[in-house]
């Protein structure tokens, strides 16, 4: 078949030989995205995530701790603190050569995952407070006894960003070493259309949670699609377009599993995350208060790096920078980079700016 | 170059989409439908296309080309539509609408949901099968067992560390 396409090309009156050379590249191109779409569809290959080796530090309850051991250049591991529900952390190992923690322990970072799990049912009555002083300084202290080391940086992303900067500043007995928000909101004032649609005016979260007992994935993914309605669109586009190539299509299967794999909230946590977080912005205005301790993000006083994305929708740069102010720290420092909220930290974008950045600022601080 | 007839055809239909935007936005109560210019939106990716096709005119033969252009002009089209709705759905009109669609649905959702719950409950009970929120009571007893123990856990730690360092402080005292 690819030969008569070929043959057909090459029959076209008037073809010059540029030309009929970019048809054959062309035909080629797309019997390959035909060949490619039809494995796709008759034989769909579960995607391998999650390849760099891991070793399990310590569980409590549905949350784990993991390390990704490092030849450890640094003399200090790192802690990351991802979101609480939503999505799972997998997004920062995706795939091989294509891992925010590959390139962090090839930089000789010892790497301290939390995976918060998969609440059920029985862990509605989890909170934010509950997160940030019962579960998060467990996680964190064990992490430091595993490394051997006297202090530790910690890297919160997204919704882990402002989690782990209560953690950081009402837990002065831990040695926090460096701390980096990325993509994380501070400021709630301006976190864009999750901000307006959950403004009390409009959406009534006791309601909600009394109703629903938790948030169930399926409400948290139209919630996603509905912020970016043209998302599926624009990828399966994206992916028709360059379906040709392999290695495309093996970063899409991964980047697909874990965009449709969605994590419901326990119901307290969103309770509490929307009315104190969203609706009356108390993290800023240092009114927010976990475990009976007020929290002054002016504590953090170790050197503060905050990371935005100029075209992040869930974290808007206006709601991440804030925290340079807030902080007391003396070393502190705002970078704006390309890329959406995901784009930010996973895929080609992301190796190229936000990785390295980010190793560079940690290694001449560890 | 495309004929007058096309062209025309052209304009009117990229005039209707103009229109159509302008209403929408009017429709949704915005004020900032007065200072929007939705030509704006619609002009780089029309132009873009324009000049694709009279590209694709004046070649005189098919090319391959006309893949990307019409790939471009996609990619052209979806990011006017999703700017265009981003600017829709940053109305309060909007916020509103989806706030009130959800408490209709909590509305609807509350007393079935309750419902069903009793409904199956009742089902399960009567066969002598553990009902969900049973399953649901002991998962977490289960949890805070887990959290009882931590608790003695660390107690014994500490207890643990306070006797090494007793004991390290006797070593060190003169006999």
């Amino acid at each position: 078949m690819k030969d008569e396409l070929f043959t057909m090309a090459t029959e076209i009156p008037g073809l010059s030989p540029e030309a009929r050379a970019r048809w054959q590249h062309e035909m080629e191109r797309t019997l390959l995205r035909m060949k490619h779409f039809a494995e796709m569809v008759m034989n769909p290959q579960e995607p391998v995530v999650g390849p760099t080796p891991r070793q399990e530090i310590y569980r409590k309850n549905k949350s784990r701790l993991y390390r990704y051991a490092s030849t450890r250049t640094h003399r200090t591991p790192l802690l990351f603190v991802p979101n609480l529900g939503i999505s799972r952390p997998y997004i920062f190992d995706l795939m091989a050569h294509g891992s925010f923690v590959e390139h962090m322990t090839q930089q000789g970072f010892d790497f301290y995952l939390v995976d918060w799990g998969v609440f059920g049912e029985e862990d509605n009555g989890l909170t934010v407070e509950d997160a940030v002083t019962k579960i998060l300084p467990r996680l964190a202290q064990k992490a430091l006894e595993s490394s051997g080391a006297s202090e530790m940086s910690v890297l919160g992303y997204c919704m882990g960003a402002p989690l782990s900067a209560c953690f950081v500043a009402t837990h002065p007995e831990f040695p926090a070493k460096n701390y980096i928000n990325m993509a994380g909101p501070i400021d709630f004032a301006h976190v864009g259309l999750f901000g307006l649609w959950l403004d009390p005016r409009f959406f009534d979260v006791d309601k909600y949670v009394d109703t629903l007992g938790s948030v169930p994935p399926d409400m948290i993914k139209a919630g996603f699609k509905l912020l970016k309605p043209t998302m599926d669109l624009s990828a399966g586009l994206n992916l028709w377009w360059n379906l040709w190539n392999p290695e495309y299509v093996s970063g899409f299967n991964a980047l697909n599993k874990w965009a449709n794999e969605y994590v419901a909230f326990p119901g307290e946590f969103f309770r509490q995350w929307v009315r104190e977080f969203y609706q009356e912005n108390r993290l800023i205005r240092g009114e927010l208060v976990m475990g009976g301790t007020k929290v002054n993000l002016a504590r953090i006083t170790c050197p503060v790096l905050a990371v935005g994305a100029r075209e992040d929708n869930i974290a808007p740069p206006g709601c991440v920078k804030p925290l340079i102010e807030a902080v007391g720290s003396t070393d502190r420092e705002y970078v704006e980079m390309p890329g959406g909220h995901i784009s930010l930290i996973a895929g080609r974008g992301a190796s190229v700016h936000c990785w390295p950045t980010v190793a560079s600022w940690l290694a001449a601080r560890s | 170059m495309a004929d007058t007839g096309g062209q025309q055809l052209f304009d009117l239909w990229k005039k209707q989409v103009e229109d159509g935007t302008q209403q929408w936005l009017k429709m949704m109560g915005t004020p900032q439908a007065q200072t929007l210019d939705p030509q704006a939106f619609w002009r780089p990716f029309m132009d873009h296309c324009m000049a694709g096709w009279a590209k694709v005119m004046t070649q005189g033969t098919a090319s391959p080309d006309l893949m990307g252009q019409w790939k471009q002009f996609l990619d052209q089209w979806i990011a006017a539509w999703s700017k265009v709705l981003e600017q829709a759905m940053g109305t309060e009109a909007f916020a509103k609408v989806i706030g009130t669609q959800l408490e209709g649905f909590l509305n609807a959702a509350g007393p079935a949901k309750k419902a069903a719950e009793q409904h199956i409950e009742a089902t399960l009970g009567g066969l002598g099968i553990p009902s969900r929120s049973q399953v649901t009571g002991i998962a977490r007893q289960i949890v805070q067992l887990e959290e009882k123990l931590e608790g003695v856990e660390d107690r014994l730690e500490a207890v643990l560390k306070r006797l090494n360092d007793l004991a390290a402080a006797l070593r060190q005292e003169p006999r």
